[in-house]
């Protein structure tokens, strides 16, 4: 390799390096400094002079959000509501998806396309006739009613996420099981399922991530401390108090840990669960 | 390659004789026609219940009366007036410009953020520098980041009193005093564009650094042996190799952000005066705030039918067929 050629090498790997650092800089600041906000004694908070590095330390703010605060409540709310829509998703969507993965019947194309269209619909369009049909079935203010009302957007993107992860599965493996004298409800149920665990996993997190998240819905579907769940509670403490931004912060750090926790831990799957899709087309 | 049953994987004891009760029921109508069928009867019905019929009922509403404030006025069916008011109504024309300037900017702003940010951490990674796995995991954070918490955590660092960036800016001499960003209308859209462009742009990221890493390195040695430098490797074959995803990411985003006025709702609610308003959060204050349903919906429709209008037109004209 010629020196001039290392040479430009060198300064575009520099370039490269100094780029990476700017986003992944970008990226982070934002939630440094909250995670340093809620460090902060209140005074240390509203100053004339910004602190950049906290001088004193403290977890008052915390304290303050778990007991004068429903946070308790709304995380329970945010937990239950989680957990039921991965439920129905992950069951349904594991069903529809191994249909779509093995077998070849009419119309399975027109669906699978009708699965990814159906995202285009606005959700505030979703929103009100959801609203009208909860309020008929007395499911309007309740866990159960909305974790149904995520299965809209989340249901489709769970079925084309478990599709690929399906589609990795060697039919081998199954074919194999079958000529043993194995039904395909057998061979489903003792041959894919446990091999396609990581992708189910990470298919489970990605639905939860997105539950765990989610603010319209929860806003315009709950009205009490018996279902409202957490990202509602917390734009709600912005109209109660005059801009509490110690506890305001540390909410914002507790919500986000189980997120960056389980983010973490099938993040390179979930990469390749959700480009594998897309990348095909 | 013969596969014979596998230890671990198939266990002995399957004999679907074994079986008992409503199992072996199933595990028979397994064996017939229906079965794919049967395996996509839930969802469909769940999708039927939830998304079809809301969607339907949705339009449907947007050609009645539905006030949940004054159920004196009745529901009944009073054809395009909703529409009529509509084309009148100044807030909704100014939310029809500023959605298009929200969509258009915010998603362009996203795209090259993410295009560049992946060429880069594609080329660390290639390159073995230190570090890059990590920053390939750090820049994905703000995409799963719950928009509330993206929405506060701006706010107070764009504090006209406390703002971490106000500070940073007035010592840097960029600015000479704290501005209220989210006060001025003239700065207002802006500074929800950049909180919206730190959320969203890993979602490109994480897709073209996905697409970049399917691209065999022989084309590129190929292409550095014909002495081809950088920028037409990248015009020649980096590019051709992105634009069908580079399409499907760009109608993806737009969907997003003509449609979800989640960061909008927390930072600034539509103002200063309308200056912030889109048709989103327009239709979603109209529904949540005066419970005026049928003008909500005749809002959304207005919505999709300017989503499906863009996906059309700019699918086709990207030259994108379908494989």
């Amino acid at each position: 390799m010629p020196p001039s050629q290392r040479r430009l090498d060198r300064s575009l790997d520099l370039c490269t390096g100094l780029l990476v650092l700017a986003f992944v800089a970008f990226c982070l600041f934002p939630l440094g400094w909250t995670l340093l906000t809620s460090l902060k004694p209140e005074a240390d908070i509203v100053t004339a002079t910004l602190q950049y590095i906290p001088q004193h330390v403290t977890l008052e703010n915390y304290v303050t959000l778990w007991q004068q605060s429903d946070f308790p409540t709304l995380v329970t709310n945010s937990v239950v509501v989680t957990s039921i829509t991965g439920l129905i998703c992950l069951t349904i969507g594991t069903l529809a998806a191994y249909s779509f993965s093995r077998y070849r019947f009419r119309g399975r194309g027109k669906l699978l396309i009708f699965y990814l269209v159906i995202r285009m619909f606005p959700v505030v369009l979703m929103i009100i006739p959801l609203f009208i049909m909860m309020r008929n079935l007395g499911l309007l203010d309740s866990r159960f009613g909305l974790a149904l009302a995520y299965t809209t957007f989340l249901l489709p993107l769970c079925i084309w996420m478990l599709k690929g992860f399906f589609d990795a599965i060697p039919l081998e493996l199954e074919e194999a099981a079958r000529i043993d004298g194995c039904t395909r409800l057998g061979a489903l149920v003792r041959v894919v399922l446990p091999l396609a665990r990581s992708g189910l996993v990470t298919t489970a997190v990605f639905v939860a991530i997105v539950a765990w998240n989610e603010f319209l819905f929860a806003m315009m579907m709950t009205t009490s401390q018996g279902s409202r769940t957490w990202p509602v509670g917390l734009q709600l403490m912005v109209g109660e108090f005059q801009l509490p931004w110690g506890p305001l912060s540390a909410g914002g750090i507790l919500s986000i840990i189980p997120i960056i926790i389980f983010f973490a831990l099938v993040q390179q799957s979930l990469i390749r669960g959700l480009t594998a899709g897309a990348v095909k087309g | 390659m013969p596969m014979g049953p596998r230890k671990g994987v198939f266990p002995a004891d399957s004999n679907p004789s074994i079986h008992v009760g409503v199992g072996s029921r199933i595990a028979l109508i397994s064996e017939t026609h229906a079965w794919a069928y049967l395996l996509l009867l839930p969802s469909f019905l769940l999708v039927l219940a939830v998304l079809i019929y809301p969607v339907g009922s949705g339009i449907l509403l947007s050609f009645r009366e539905m006030r949940l404030t004054r159920p004196d006025l009745g529901t009944a069916f009073i054809g395009l007036r909703h529409y009529r008011e509509l084309w009148s109504d100044p807030v909704f024309h100014i939310s029809l410009v500023n959605t298009t300037i929200w969509a258009l900017v915010g998603t362009t702003a996203q795209f090259v953020c993410g295009l560049i940010s992946a060429l880069a951490l594609n080329r660390g990674l290639h390159r073995l520098l230190p570090g890059m796995r990590l920053a390939r995991v750090l820049i994905l954070l703000p995409w799963v980041m719950p928009s509330v918490v993206a929405g506060h955590v701006w706010a107070l660092m764009l504090d006209s009193r406390l703002g971490v960036i106000n500070d940073m800016l007035v010592r840097l001499g960029v600015l000479d005093r704290y501005m209220a960003f989210f006060a001025d209308p003239q700065t207002a859209l802006p500074a929800v564009l950049v909180v919206s462009t730190w959320g969203a742009f890993p979602f490109f990221t994480l897709f073209y650094l996905a697409a970049l890493q399917g691209i065999p390195d022989d084309l590129y040695e190929a292409a550095g042996v014909d002495g081809a430098g950088l920028w037409l490797q990248f015009r020649h074959i980096t590019w051709p190799m992105l634009v069908p995803i580079v399409v499907a990411t760009i109608v993806l985003r737009m969907i997003g952000m003509v449609n979800a006025p989640d960061l909008l709702l927390v930072l600034t609610g539509g103002g200063p005066g309308h200056a912030t308003q889109v048709l989103s959060l327009f239709a979603f204050q109209k529904a949540y705030a005066e419970f005026d349903f049928g003008y909500a919906a005749a809002v959304s429709v207005v919505m999709m039918l300017m989503l499906m209008a863009f996906t059309v037109v700019y699918v086709r004209i990207s030259g994108v067929t379908k494989e």
